[in-house]
């Protein structure tokens, strides 16, 4: 039983660092938090069932490839559109996050003005999901998302550490006035930000697809991934990440407890703020988080 | 009628609710993301009061606003908390917003999913127009008082505001306060109008319409959140069929105005006479498209859709044009008396305000209130025996870099120390661990007796420091009188209800006093003239020159300027070093002074030290500094010795 609930913690807690790390991702550059993103990971997953359900019917991995593409590209036409103005214009990040929110409240509602409230489900990846281990019935696809999440985020490791471009993106989250001075093009930078975030975004929509449904609003989970962020520290990678696992599990283990007769599952997302409210007072700058100190 | 009414008493309700959330958005610039968490909070404690415990309707509407503020200061003290991350508490208000929904769909009491029906209909048009005006009334009444003036403050720039004496985390609870009192006024209205309450009201939709509201209204201003409101809640509802598109609407009007137009439509204003055909405008639109609907959707059957449509559009068209013609005249007509107008209405009311302060306000107090000021600004005359600011063994390093490295300087009551060295030698670091911005290292900081390692930067400049910046940081969409009142709030102590209602035996006589008191600085730093610009507007030599005023206002021992003569040309340096030396002549005031210009240190300072690699190498008059090798060589490099400094 605990090792049931351990998986399927880890696995919605690697759903939830995949969005945070691109939520983070581009806060540590150009620090604003981009309330976008949970619009961007609705329309990957609704990528995926465009090609798996509605008009082809494609198998399960070049869908998740054609979503992490197409949510790239949708991340990077959001910002060229509602953020690169106000981003040379140094404009003050309220206005980044009013007009990300702008997209957020336009995509979401797009989707019901068109396509409908209508939940849509993704076939499964496995017809047999279950495995017995002992006496818990572990799902394949959390075990699957789980390591496909963790290969991703292994990888964007691996582009931050060791290629020109994430040498960049990391010396631009220290000083981006600094950066373009170098001679480092801030357009082509920021566009390769949003394609990673929004590659990274479109997949963790496509895992929530499978696991739950494709709706308009699901990219409201995105809160959660702030959450996990900040609890992690903001603008800090691994910060995302822990604080995503971390957020998933502990949400997992307090959805199989009842105190008295009350289920806790249905105080989830009640227990999840407490959580952020505690840490905050705690420590502020969450786990992994350095504070900015601004020159005068 | 009865439509009318309904679209009225909405537009007020939602009005109520955008003007609380202008102050917190608008003005502290602070984005609350579930602001519709806290008009829930009102409706459901007002309608459980009224509907269970059969309470009368202005107290329970009073204690939903008290419970929805009681909240939002739980909410927010640990997200603000974390100084200068707005992005926390919109994170945190986001979470908050779903948490709330899920505790109101499992309660007994909120009836779940289902909510409240059968709320008594306390509500109507009449008693929430009177709700609406207090709201505008008592919001401008804020804005217009020391505490509205350090919030705003806050929201153009943070680290000036913490550097002039105002604390962030209690004024942006002030702020979340009052903007949750009055969305919790909102929600209590709203309850026992509709008369049905339920969680899936008080939606993300709704909080949307808010932002929207104010962003586009233009945040910094309540006319424009109170007019866009209106505007929101009016014009969806003459287009019914497209409701679906209304929530994309407002998205991209967020993106848009953001992108093009960021002040909104009325920027930093309000209404006035000046701005009139603005309104005639929005107005004109407005009517116009009412008008045009209304015949469209009457002629439809009668004369099919093509000439129905060209009607209503020649309809609409004609009516926006004439009743902005009307706006457009009459402003046209009004334009050679309006000056008579305001200050005629400006005469009128200082007389009123004199009157108050001659006949009504206790001489007493005043007396005591102009005293408490002489007594602070003579105070630096206090001859001591110890000096005012001593500094030992001052370090700090930015990971491997060495900025300052083992500093010591005493500097005496009265005197004017200038610290100069080469870029990089680590001066303005000096100034911001005396200023409390960065944490030290080691070493001592003793100010008029009192360490100030360990201290916040608000209170090192509450207990006496003030400091100018080497980037010049002034409220630039405040007035340059509004920039040194805002700085003058530690010699304001009316109370915040008295702020909330103007009571004129406090509030006016203290604004009239801090006025005067501006003025005068403004005076001394030959800015009277442009008492009234924005002071963004100012050339970059007087901006200097109001930063200087802006310090002084805060009555300090000790004044830091951090290169007051930057980017000036000799004539204005040397107009800076007159205006200086004045101001020490007058206030006997304590100077350390950044500079690099080095006709502008050798004439006004009678005390130099120097710094090169976040180390002293020289102290002394300016004629020793002049003449030490160590110096020259720092300068001018090893082998120009025979060269001559400044």
């Amino acid at each position: 039983m605990l090792l049931q609930t351990i998986v399927t913690g880890l696995s919605i807690g690697s759903i939830y660092a995949l969005m945070a790390v691109g939520y983070s991702l581009v806060f540590s550059v150009l620090n604003f938090s981009n309330f976008a993103h949970g619009a961007i990971i609705t329309l990957g997953a609704y990528v995926a069932w465009a090609i798996m359900v509605h008009f082809f019917r494609l198998p399960f991995i070049p869908a998740l490839l054609l979503s992490v593409g197409g949510a790239g590209v949708l991340a990077f036409l959001n910002e060229r559109i509602a953020y690169s103005t106000l981003r040379r214009r140094h404009a003050p990040s309220l206005y980044l996050m009013i007009s990300a929110m702008g997209v957020a409240i336009a995509l979401q509602n797009l989707l019901y003005a068109t396509i409908g409230a209508k939940l849509y489900a993704l076939p499964p990846v496995f017809a047999e999901d279950i495995v017995e281990v002992g006496e818990a019935a572990i799902s394949k696809m959390d075990l699957f998302a789980f390591a496909f999440s963790f290969v991703a985020i292994a990888l964007l490791h691996f582009v931050l550490t060791r290629t020109k471009v994430g040498t960049a993106i990391r010396a631009a989250s220290y000083d981006m006035e600094m950066v373009a001075v170098l001679g480092v093009n801030l357009d082509v930078l920021v566009a390769v930000l949003f394609l990673i975030a929004g590659g990274l975004g479109g997949m963790a929509g496509v895992f929530m697809g499978i696991k739950y449904m494709v709706y308009p609003s699901m990219g409201w989970i995105t809160n959660k991934a702030y959450i996990g962020a900040v609890i992690g520290g903001l603008g800090s990678l691994p910060g995302a990440i822990v604080g995503g696992i971390l957020l998933g599990l502990l949400e997992a283990l307090v959805s199989v407890t009842t105190i008295g007769s009350v289920h806790l599952s249905t105080y989830r997302d009640v227990f999840s703020f407490g959580i952020l409210a505690i840490l905050l007072i705690v420590r502020p700058t969450g786990l992994f988080g350095r504070m900015v100190e601004e020159k005068l | 009628m009865a439509y009318a009414q309904a679209i009225f008493t909405n537009s007020a309700i939602y009005i109520i609710a955008a003007i609380g959330l202008a102050i917190l958005t608008g003005y502290t610039g602070l984005f609350s993301l579930g602001h519709a968490a806290f008009m829930a909070l009102g409706a459901y404690t007002a309608g459980i009061l009224t509907y269970f415990y059969h309470w009368p309707f202005v107290p329970a509407l009073l204690m939903g606003v008290i419970v929805s503020v009681l909240v939002s200061l739980v909410v927010g003290y640990p997200t603000l908390r974390a100084k200068l991350r707005s992005d926390y508490f919109a994170i945190a208000t986001l979470g908050f917003g779903e948490a709330l929904k899920v505790i109101l769909e499992n309660l007994d009491i909120t009836q779940g999913a289902r909510g409240l029906p059968g709320i008594q209909k306390l509500a109507d048009p009449f008693n929430t127009a009177v709700f609406m005006v207090l709201t505008v009334w008592l919001c401008r009444n804020f804005l217009r008082s020391t505490y509205g003036r350090k919030i705003i403050a806050i929201g153009q720039d943070p680290v000036a505001a913490e550097m002039i004496g105002i604390r962030l985390l209690p004024n942006q609870m002030l702020s979340l306060a009052i903007s949750a009192a009055f969305a919790g006024l909102a929600g209590g209205l709203l309850a026992h109008y509709i008369t049905f309450i339920q969680p899936a009201i008080f939606s993300m939709d709704l909080s949307s319409l808010l932002t929207a509201g104010v962003v586009c209204g233009g945040m910094g201003s309540l006319t424009g959140p109170l007019v866009a409101t209106a505007l929101f809640v009016v014009v969806p509802e003459l287009f019914r069929g497209l409701a679906l598109w209304r929530l994309v609407l407002y998205g991209v009007l967020l993106v848009v105005i953001m992108n093009l137009r960021p002040k909104g439509l009325y920027g930093h204003e309000e209404l006035s006479l000046g701005n009139l055909p603005k309104l005639f405008i929005i107005i004109g639109l407005t009517v116009g498209l009412t008008i045009g609907t209304s015949l469209y959707n009457g002629y439809l059957a009668e004369w099919g859709e093509m000439p129905a449509m060209l009607l209503a559009a020649g309809a609409a068209i004609v009516v926006a044009v004439a009743i902005s013609y009307v706006g457009r005249g009459s402003a046209w007509l009004l334009r050679p008396v309006l000056p008579r107008i305001s200050t005629t209405w400006n005469r009128g009311f200082t007389r009123i305000v004199h009157l108050f302060d001659g006949v009504l306000a206790p001489g007493e107090r005043m007396a005591q209130a102009t005293a408490s000021i002489d007594s602070r600004r003579h105070a630096n005359t206090a001859a001591s025996d110890k000096p005012l600011l001593r500094i030992q063994g001052l370090s700090k390093h930015f990971g491997g870099v060495v900025a300052v490295d083992g500093v010591d300087l005493d500097v005496w009551a009265g005197q004017v120390v200038g610290l100069i060295g080469p870029n990089g030698s680590g001066k303005t670091t000096v100034f911001n661990l005396t200023s409390g911005v960065y944490p030290i290292d080691s070493g001592s900081v003793m100010f008029d007796g009192k360490e100030l390692v360990g201290q916040s930067p608000t209170s090192i400049v509450l207990g006496g420091i003030s400091r100018t910046f080497q980037n010049i940081r002034l409220f630039s969409n405040m007035t340059v009188l509004e920039n040194v009142q805002t700085a003058l709030h530690t010699a304001s102590d009316y109370s915040l209800v008295a702020a909330l209602v103007q009571w004129p035996w406090t509030v006016w006589a203290t604004e009239k006093r801090l006025r005067d008191a501006a003025t005068g600085l403004l005076r001394m730093v030959d800015l009277a003239e442009y008492a009234d610009r924005v002071a963004g507007t100012l050339p970059y030599g007087l901006q200097r020159k109001l930063e200087i005023a802006r310090a002084l206002a805060l009555e300090p021992k000790l004044l830091l300027l951090d290169e007051p003569a930057a980017g000036m040309n000799p004539q204005e340096s040397l107009e800076l070093v007159e205006l200086i030396r004045r101001i020490h002549k007058r206030t006997k005031l304590t100077i350390i002074l950044i500079e690099h210009h080095m006709d502008v240190v050798m004439n006004l300072c009678g005390h130099i030290a120097v710094l090169n690699f976040g180390r002293k190498i020289a102290e002394g008059t300016p004629d020793d500094i002049q003449s030490n090798p160590l110096v020259l060589e720092a300068y001018l490099g090893k082998r120009a010795e025979h060269a001559a400094l400044g």
